[in-house]
């Protein structure tokens, strides 16, 4: 999007770990602990995810909307802003944001198709409202920077675009928004800590590459960026 | 920090985060109306700084919020540059949309965000139209470089402006100018491979490339623009008033030759290039008409009103044009003479007054129809202008003597029809009646409402009824909308261009087609 990331808001509103992991006074009277509040977000990522495969639109949009999602647990409360609401309506803005517009009836549609839950079911009212709260805890930021564009030039300098390492790159990408890492680290260099994962993975050798790039591999392996990634299933 | 009930949001706070409430500003008055919404003068509150409030308007949202407004915040939002305009903020209104129970109606934001910009003096229209206004060589030479600067910076950012005019370029006191209304703008890529609108910039600005139906194209519109300005600037009057977009066409074919494959290799691949080229050779005869130019101004000019947007000088060639480095060298912002900025001085009580005298003026119209045509804006300044266009100079607003203190905003300034010579033959404004059928199923191409560009956003005849609206093409009218304020332009509705919006161009069918 824009061309420049370090005069971006998405660069100035990155945030400390410490401070994404906190849980709202609200919701810690209801008795939900950090860990469920990562568990929750976890869940929404993927119900984001879910739907927008229904509706079919990009990732990248994906990635947006989760992102912005994430971004609001970081303001308010889900008990106020009931995830289940605010996922699609994320879903729905980002795909506005990222120039992919789908209907709030189309979200509603297949929300009502694939969630019998009556707890999920909201209707498209609920939505326009909501996306008009999630714009204001967002203080209307709606720029998103993401790993994908550098992955694939930064992939051909380190010699590894073969199709299938960019593909799991690309999937150790799409996963890194099941946490909270777009809100804490620059996009770039989750983009590096992907590769690194993907190439440990593959048993590819890039030592000699991030030497070069002199990028700090503390940075780069910090547990939260890779080290303390859940794959076990690659 | 008060936390607010469920479903409530908390508007009291003012918080780290989040939006103001409105209420933090106090209106002084209207100084814009646009499709889009009202465009207000405030004051803030706790510092006394003036503002400008420009209004989303919620009402008729199908899709919640309007992703053109989506567009413009992000695009602001991503922009700092001092000749782009600031947003400063946004802000909500609790807003009084309840129903009966007082409860939220489904979407209590209704009307209720407002963009909060700097406030600036003037517009570029505006000024120039200013009675005996005449601008320097040095003074069009430093508008023309803060506007390619400004353009520049936006164009490596990647964001196209697409409404590029005289009235979305705001000029403040300092003589700064900035680019405004980002509301028709969007991010491109550069490998130009994205389908994108051509209903896009105000028709007289409109680059043959869009006029001839091409959906992928790049930062050599909003130069196509820019080329009309500057001559504007020079000449003293647009250069291009078409009323519908062949007409259009072929004002700009007539004076900058006929499109083929020799000087625009690719143009008859353009969708509509059949139905629309000229069905007589011209030449280009734009060093003919614009020989009274200066060198080196002419040189840029010919260079941005180049047909093929591939050999169009791009904003930062142009910045390195000769024209600029030549004597006498644009002077500084500083150095300009400081206009009166009139918004303050805008009571209501002062509106009626112009709109009495435009309802005279109307009277006047009607009995002379021979006064039909009123000069366009900048051929006042032009006209004075005389060493660049000898041309009569006659009294211009002479009946309308509130008008002479005016803003310089063209809003803000009744353009009676002044007697005088007239370029457009009377009766030369079928009063809005610009419908083309063939556009009307397009939706006159989707936001602009029905029938042609100028008309979508300007509809001045229709009505607003604005006699002085006269002679300037489809009577997109540089925004003489109503008495006063339509002026829609700089911060107002972007759809609202420069008419008046009465006739509500319809923001909202933007939508579809807009992406």
């Amino acid at each position: 999007m824009a061309a420049n990331f370090w005069t971006s808001s998405h660069y100035k509103q990155l945030l400390d770990q410490e401070d994404v992991d906190v849980v709202s006074p609200l919701d810690r009277e209801k008795g939900i602990t950090l860990e469920d509040f990562k568990l929750i977000k976890m869940q929404m990522a993927n119900y984001i995810s879910k739907l927008a495969q229904h509706v079919k639109v990009r990732q990248r949009v994906v990635a947006t909307a989760v992102t912005y999602m994430r971004r609001v647990y970081t303001k308010k409360s889900m008990s106020e802003y009931d995830p289940r609401l605010v996922a699609p309506t994320c879903l729905y803005l980002a795909s506005k944001a990222e120039e992919s517009t789908v209907q709030a009836k189309l979200l509603v549609f297949y929300i009502k198709k694939f969630y019998n839950d009556d707890k999920y079911r909201y209707e498209i009212k609920d939505i326009l409202e909501m996306e008009m709260k999630i714009l204001e805890a967002l203080n209307y930021y709606l720029v998103v920077y993401h790993p994908y564009r550098s992955l694939s030039q930064l992939l051909q300098d380190a010699g590894l675009s073969d199709i299938s390492m960019t593909q799991v790159t690309w999937g150790v990408v799409n996963d890194t928004y099941k946490m909270d890492l777009a809100l804490v680290h620059p996009p770039h260099l989750i983009a590096l800590a992907c590769i690194y994962i993907a190439s440990v993975h593959r048993d590819k050798d890039t030592t000699a590459w991030f030497e070069e790039l002199r990028v700090d591999m503390n940075v780069v392996s910090l547990p939260d960026v890779s080290a303390s990634f859940p794959y076990d299933y690659l | 920090m008060a936390i607010a009930a469920p479903g409530q949001l908390n508007l009291n706070e003012v918080p780290s985060w989040g939006s103001r409430s409105v209420d933090c500003f106090e209106k002084l008055e209207q100084i814009g109306e646009g499709t889009y919404g009202q465009v207000y003068m405030a004051r803030e509150i706790k510092t006394g700084e003036i503002v400008a409030l420009k209004k989303i308007r919620m009402d008729n949202e199908r899709e919640g919020f309007p992703i053109t407004a989506i567009r413009e915040i992000k695009i602001l939002k991503k922009l700092h540059h001092d000749n782009v305009i600031n947003l400063k903020e946004i802000v909500t209104s609790p807003g009084p949309e309840k129903d009966e129970q007082g409860r939220p109606d489904g979407n209590k934001y209704k009307g209720g965000i407002y963009m909060v910009f700097e406030y600036m003096d003037h517009d570029l229209t505006g000024l120039a139209d200013r009675p005996g206004m005449r601008f320097s060589v040095a003074q069009i030479k430093c508008y023309m470089k803060q506007l390619l600067t400004g353009l520049h910076y936006c164009h490596v950012n990647q964001v196209l402006h697409r409404d590029i005019k005289g009235s979305n370029l705001l000029i403040d006191n300092e003589g700064n100018l900035k680019l405004a209304d980002f509301g028709l703008a969007r991010s491109f890529s550069n490998d130009h491979n994205a389908n994108l609108t051509n209903r896009v910039i105000t028709l007289w600005y409109r680059p043959p490339e869009l006029l001839l139906g091409a959906t992928k194209y790049g930062p050599a519109v909003d130069m196509w623009s820019v080329g009309c300005i500057f001559a504007e600037l020079l000449h003293g009057k647009p250069i291009f008033p078409g009323k519908d977009e062949p007409e259009q066409l072929n004002k700009i074919f007539e004076l900058c030759g006929a499109p083929d494959e020799v000087n625009w290799p690719g143009v008859s691949k353009i969708p509509w290039y059949n139905n629309f080229k000229p069905t007589r050779p011209l030449k280009k005869r734009l060093r003919d008409v614009f020989r009274h130019f200066d060198r080196h101004a002419l040189e840029l000019l010919e260079k941005m009103l180049t047909l093929d947007p591939s050999q169009r000088i791009s904003a930062k060639d142009a910045l390195d044009a000769e024209y600029f480095w030549t004597d006498p060298l644009p002077c500084d912002p500083k150095s300009l003479p400081k206009y009166e900025s009139s918004h303050e001085f805008q009571t209501k009580k002062k509106r009626q007054q112009q709109r009495q005298h435009e309802e005279n003026a109307k009277r006047q119209k009607l009995q002379h129809p021979q006064q039909h045509t009123r000069l366009p804006p900048i051929q006042q300044s032009g006209q004075a202008h005389s060493q660049m266009r000898p041309g009569p100079n006659q009294p211009i607003h002479g009946s309308q003597p509130p008008v002479a203190t005016g803003p310089s905003h063209h809003y803000g300034k009744p353009r009676g029809p002044s007697g005088g010579p007239s370029r457009y033959p009377p009766g030369g404004n079928p009063g809005g009646g610009y419908n083309h059928p063939s556009r009307g199923a397009q939706g006159g191409g989707g936001g602009y409402s029905s029938g042609p560009y100028p008309q979508g956003r300007g509809a001045p005849y229709g009505s607003s009824g604005m006699p002085g609206a006269g002679p300037r093409g489809g009577g997109s009218g540089y925004g003489v909308g109503g008495p006063n304020y339509p002026q829609n332009g700089p911060y107002g509705g972007s759809a609202a261009g420069r008419g008046s919006n009465m006739m509500g161009g319809n923001r909202n069918q933007q939508y579809g087609w807009q992406q």
